[in-house]
């Protein structure tokens, strides 16, 4: 039993054509007991920006608060909002502050940059627990169902979807994923992030 | 307190130490950091200096990245390969190439290889091999060609062939056999490769692809990717949903932007004459 | 601490699991070491060099932690340099000794490092001074160190004369180290050694096929060896 297991919990965020999708379960557990089924473990950083954190809940809720503070900060002393490669090395560089006693969240960061002749570009990321950053270009898994999502999503996963259907795509791997970890479940909530929109759903998903 | 600036004081914070200590006391082991099991290796040849690294990260049994970059930018003649911690070879890359961009600007020439080795050990040293990073550091300064491996307690070598990292026997089998003074950079390039790839397929920590740094007194060459053995085929078949295959039960739909709508009020347009 | 652990290397730690020595004749002083280093069972440099500069008539032989010995050097290299600029004259050989020493002994908990200091200096002549793990500063006319030294002990106290040559320490050196490194695992490779004098450092380098070589039996040994043992000469001679 290690702490990532404690309270439970799991996200996956994907690249689509000109979209994201990040998506998370909805568990809070104590170990094998649930507690709530209603637990976010994702939250809006900017407009376009999503982060997730699975791991320690108590971490989970330290964590969302200094990166509020500390998006705050940057928009207010930068006055502009922050981009998703900047939020990614703020929150590397936030987890390696504490090399030596981390916290035991590996965030996994979903999000659209401004390109230079001022489109949108898909931007996914992960970091371990003590920052070390992972650009991926398809997939980027992290929790207690980060094994079994790795599977899925490497089968179910391909280039250039569009949004309706990455949107399926994401659910059904974090729906099947999460049926096979005891300590993560209990409802999905998934947010699929458009150059002019974002759409969070609710799914229906196994409550056992 | 650190958290109470965006700019927070240099160095490590360890005010979770004493929670963390304490849950590991009640039988929570500390979960594993993402780590390079890795193969990294460095050649001098005629001119210069060839370095090598695999591209596999992982996390216990767990592939975390397919194509990681294990050759880190030190200065523009300066490259420095990483094993071990992941998390530790990016950031003490990172401030040892920090610190010399500011020796550079502080001195006004160009910075030599041995100044960044000597940093890199005095940092390791210091944190007494608890930073976990295995460096293969290489590159071409006023004194020539230069390649050392820095072990992550901080001792160096200076050796003409160096390998590193879970791969390291691997990869040291093909230079024992292969190696030769003063090599083309062609038959260094291929040596590099061939020891690379003994360590993608020998060792279970090392996997994906081959990158390559070719350093020269006046020219660095990254060539990311050089070989990709082992590509993913094409799919045989695709799994896309059609669309309402997963059940919902609420949606919430933010706009981004803003429409406007413009209602002209009152009679007629605005005389404009 | 009861007593002081010559295996506390830290996990995965670089080990320089050596066979090291200093002679002291009438004309300067001859340094030697093996050339192996290693992490576990894997020899990480199998040409190393323990023979470490610390002023232009002071060398030292590191055994022990890598990082440790290398850490100590680098500084007692520095505290050197900077003492010469000060006093505006070459440093003794006591005086580099003495500041190693001060380091190994002021950090004896967190260090593993058996170095010998030795060298050449105006007031004193040749000199050889020991310092063991845990510090401590011992002149002595010929000091041995590292996990091979255990095992040559009893040939160093038969075989040293006063009075010897260059020449005569030289091999006395190269005989030691090779027995050594020929009983210990964890010495091995080639034999490096340097001769300090007046006049100033002269390296010396012999090849891991070059080494001198006892009796091993006669399947192992050629015949031109089995007949020099014949003729009572135990130490075949060897150009350097």
């Amino acid at each position: 039993m290690s702490i990532m297991e404690y309270n439970g919990g799991s996200v996956i965020a994907m690249v689509g054509k000109d979209c994201v999708a990040i998506a998370s379960d909805l568990r809070l557990g104590n170990q094998a007991l649930g507690i709530s089924s209603n637990f976010q473990k994702i939250f809006p950083v900017t407009d376009r920006i999503y982060l997730g954190l699975p791991g320690l809940a108590t971490d989970v809720t330290t964590l969302r608060e200094t990166f509020r503070y500390r998006v705050n900060m940057y928009t207010i002393k930068e006055e502009r909002e922050i981009e998703p490669e900047t939020f990614a090395h703020l929150v590397s560089s936030t987890l390696y502050e504490r090399r030596f006693g981390p916290y035991f969240i590996e965030p996994v960061m979903a999000g659209l940059s401004r390109s230079a002749t001022g489109g949108f570009k898909p931007f996914i990321a992960a970091t371990d627990l003590i920052g070390c950053l992972n650009f991926a270009k398809d997939f980027v898994v992290a929790g207690t169902a980060s094994s079994k999502l790795y599977g899925v999503a490497e089968g179910l996963w391909e280039p250039n979807l569009e949004a309706e259907q990455l949107f399926e795509t994401i659910s059904q791997t974090m729906l099947n994923a999460v049926d096979r970890d005891a300590y993560s479940g209990w409802g999905v909530v998934v947010h699929v992030i458009e150059k002019d929109k974002v759409t969070t759903r609710t799914l229906k998903g196994r409550m056992d | 307190m650190a958290a109470a600036s965006v700019y927070s004081s240099t160095g490590f914070d360890f005010s979770n130490l004493t929670r963390n200590n304490f849950l590991s006391e009640k039988g929570l082991p500390l979960p594993k950091a993402t780590s390079t099991g890795t193969t990294i290796v460095g050649c001098i040849f005629e001119d210069g200096i060839i370095l090598g690294a695999d591209t596999r990260a992982t996390e216990g049994p767990i592939v975390a990245d397919k194509n990681c970059e294990k050759i880190h930018y030190i200065t523009d003649s300066i490259r420095c390969c990483g094993a071990g911690t992941a998390a530790d070879t990016e950031f003490v890359t990172n401030l040892i190439s920090s610190n010399m961009e500011m020796h550079t600007l502080t001195h006004g020439r160009k910075p030599r290889v041995v100044t960044a080795m000597t940093m890199l050990k005095q940092y390791l040293f210091r944190h007494q091999g608890h930073v976990g990073a295995a460096l293969v550091l290489g590159g071409v300064d006023s004194t020539g060609p230069n390649l050392f491996t820095i072990a992550p307690h901080g001792s160096t070598d200076k050796l003409p062939y160096v390998t590193m990292g879970s791969g390291s026997l691997a990869a040291m089998a093909v230079f024992e056999s292969h190696w030769r003074a003063n090599m083309s950079r062609a038959d260094a390039l291929q040596l590099v490769k061939d020891a690379i790839s003994a360590g993608i397929f020998n060792d279970l920590g090392s996997g994906s692809n081959v990158d390559a740094c070719i350093i020269t007194t006046n020219h660095t060459e990254m060539l990311r990717n050089v070989e990709m053995p082992n590509e993913r085929v094409q799919k045989e078949r695709t799994y896309v949903f059609p669309k309402g295959t997963t059940a919902w039960k609420k949606e919430d739909i933010k706009k981004l932007v803003l429409s406007e709508e413009v209602t002209p009020i009152g009679g007629e347009a605005m005389d404009t004459d | 601490m009861d007593h002081i652990d010559m295996h506390r290397l830290k996990q995965g730690e670089v080990n320089l699991g050596t066979s090291i020595m200093a002679v002291q004749f009438v004309g300067g002083v001859v340094i030697g070491a093996d050339s192996r280093t290693t992490t576990g069972s894997y020899i990480a440099n199998r040409v190393t060099d323990k023979l470490t500069f610390l002023h232009d008539h002071i060398y030292c032989c590191r055994s022990g932690s890598a990082a440790d010995t290398q850490a100590i050097a680098d500084f007692g290299h520095y505290y050197l340099q900077m003492q010469a600029q000060v006093m505006g004259s070459a440093p003794s050989v006591l005086t580099a000794a003495a500041i190693m020493e001060k380091m190994c002994y002021q950090n004896k908990d967190q260090l593993s490092a058996g170095i010998i200091v030795a060298g050449w200096d105006k007031k004193t002549g040749p000199s050889v001074y020991n310092i063991p793990l845990g510090g401590g500063l011992f002149r002595q006319p010929w000091a041995i160190g590292g996990s091979g030294s255990t095992y040559v002990y009893g040939y160093c106290d038969a075989t040293y004369q006063e009075g010897w040559g260059k020449d005569e320490t030289v091999n006395f050196v190269k005989n030691t180290l090779a027995l050594a490194m020929s009983r210990d695992g964890s010495s091995g490779g080639c034999i490096r050694m340097c001769v300090i004098t007046e006049d100033g450092v002269e390296r010396k380098f012999i090849p891991g096929d070059q080494l001198p070589r006892f009796w091993e039996g006669k399947e192992v040994l050629g015949e031109g060896i089995q007949n020099s043992l014949k003729t009572n000469d135990l130490f075949p001679k060897r150009d350097v």
